[in-house]
């Protein structure tokens, strides 16, 4: 009888430590955005974005092949080849390129993010860091959000460029498309817009997976298990807020940049 | 291309290996039913979630850019639901369980092995291979391609829903399977299969391999969360490009 009650008060209780500690590491970001530890966060730069690029080169490739594999089936079907740069560009931009890349970046920024924080948290060295009294959202936290934001959005802009690349090579082979043809498609019913909303959803993707792997990295406990615990849970939020993020976002941006 | 042939060929023999161990010590069958329910109570939700969002959200894209040129979207309700179940939702579901799964997996035996659980398990004449890694194995094979038909569903349902509803057409040509055909639920299958061998294969083999503290933890599950999800865009090209040349 009170089973579904409590089951309730939990998820309750659950759900505002998760938007309590979410608004917490954002407001103290913003408050700290003035003064970032300039060494920290280019060090979480060259840890989140420029060791991200290789793995960000494979994604963009996967999925330039796939979309158009997938596309290209169609577009014979319906003698329509001739608008497979169109389809191909828009379906990556939109919808594939941020939504496959912003996953793959959530586990390995937000994992990588997660457990190093826990980790620092686990071995007191955030109390330590209080202790000498040294703001740790200034030093630790504050460089990372906004070294994932931005290694998010540098590495979704590359990943557009070669699987777009990788678009044209795919539709030449598999449908003997004239790479001509491809981007001219491409160019005469894209417009720029499309490739800024694209963007600007990967931009809310990387604050949010910053956001949510910080916290859960600060809120670990309990050793090496703990460790593990806050990094799988990080991986976890941060897809289900991406896929949350696209169904909130598609529409007021697609109205934005038309 | 190191770090490419490590995250094909190391599963691979892990799963040898796991072959191995099951046929000399037997399987715990009331251990694959505790793993598939951690599976299917963990991932469940995540899926129907995530897949009836990505649903909607298709559909309103190719309704916002459909209506420039055609101006009708129901004519491409029967395609759009033979791409669901053919390429997209096998992808998606299998990049979701790859991170939930995965990540848990990893987490999971990295942190016995840190603590000299898994020495124990040996000492106590048991294989970790069979004990561990087998269970997890068979309940994800088995979850796997389950997991995709409810990914499936919940998607052309939300597609079929957003366009009823918010779209103000005809919604019903979205679930409508007259284009699939028997290639098509082959090609799910094959992928839905793939990739449940793959994701606890290589989670727990990042797992098992961790040594250290706490340290060595998290980077195990940093490393085994994108292994099972590269791989598993990995597998989704190749069967897809397989299933492309044999031409069905």
């Amino acid at each position: 009888m009170l089973r579904p009650i409590r089951a309730l008060g939990a998820f309750a209780l659950w759900f505002a430590r998760w938007v309590g500690a979410l608004a917490l590491v954002a407001g103290r970001t913003l408050l700290n955005l003035g003064r970032l530890d300039r060494k920290e966060t280019f060090r979480s730069l060259v840890l989140f974005g420029w060791e991200s690029l290789p793995i960000s080169f494979g994604v963009a490739t996967l999925i330039g092949a796939t979309v158009v594999m997938q596309a290209g089936v169609y577009a014979d079907k319906y003698g329509a080849r001739q608008y497979t740069g169109w389809a191909a560009g828009y379906a990556l931009m939109w919808e594939f390129g941020p939504l496959l890349l912003g996953m793959v970046m959530a586990a390995r920024i937000g994992a990588r993010n997660a457990a190093e924080l826990a980790l620092l948290t686990i071995n007191g060295q955030i109390e330590g860091l209080r202790g000498i009294s040294l703001d740790p959202f200034r030093i630790l936290v504050a460089p990372r959000v906004v070294a994932s934001a931005i290694s998010v959005l540098s590495l979704t802009s590359v990943t557009f460029v070669i699987a777009i690349l990788w678009e044209a090579i795919a539709s030449y082979f598999t449908l003997e498309l004239p790479v001509r043809v491809f981007f001219s498609a491409f160019e005469d019913m894209l417009r720029w817009s499309d490739f800024a909303g694209g963007l600007a959803k990967s931009l809310a993707y990387g604050v949010a997976i910053s956001l949510v792997s910080t916290s859960a990295g600060l809120r670990a406990e309990g050793g090496a298990r703990g460790v593990g615990r806050a990094a799988a849970a990080a991986v976890v939020a941060s897809c289900a807020a991406i896929f949350f993020l696209d169904e909130l976002l598609t529409g007021p941006l697609e109205r934005l940049f038309s | 291309m190191n770090r490419l042939l490590l995250i094909v060929g190391a599963p691979l023999v892990l799963f040898a290996r796991t072959v191995r161990g099951v046929r000399r010590e037997g399987l715990s069958g009331r251990e694959v039913l505790v793993q598939l329910s951690e599976l299917g109570s963990a991932s469940t939700v995540l899926v129907a979630t995530g897949l009836s969002f990505f649903g909607a959200v298709m559909v309103t894209i190719a309704w916002l850019e459909a209506r420039k040129y055609t101006g009708n979207i129901t004519v491409v309700g029967p395609a759009y639901f033979q791409l669901l179940l053919r390429e997209m939702a096998p992808l998606i579901v299998a990049v979701l369980v790859a991170s939930r799964a995965g990540a848990a997996m990893s987490a999971e035996l990295a942190s016995m092995s840190v603590n000299e659980q898994l020495d124990a398990l040996e000492l106590s004449a048991a294989d970790p291979l069979a004990e561990l890694v087998a269970p997890r194995l068979l309940a994800s094979l088995i979850a796997v391609p389950a997991l995709t038909i409810v990914g499936t569903a919940a998607a052309a349902l939300s597609a079929a829903g957003t366009v009823t509803f918010s779209l103000g057409a005809d919604g019903r040509s979205f679930l409508d399977p007259h284009f699939v055909q028997a290639g098509d639920i082959l090609c799910s299958a094959v992928k839905g299969l793939l990739s449940g061998a793959f994701i606890p294969l290589s989670a727990c083999w990042r797992g098992l391999r961790a040594k250290g503290g706490a340290a060595a933890v998290g980077e195990a599950v940093t490393v085994g969360v994108v292994d099972a999800i590269v791989g598993c865009l990995i597998i989704d090209f190749v069967v897809a490009l397989a299933f492309l040349l044999v031409g069905l």
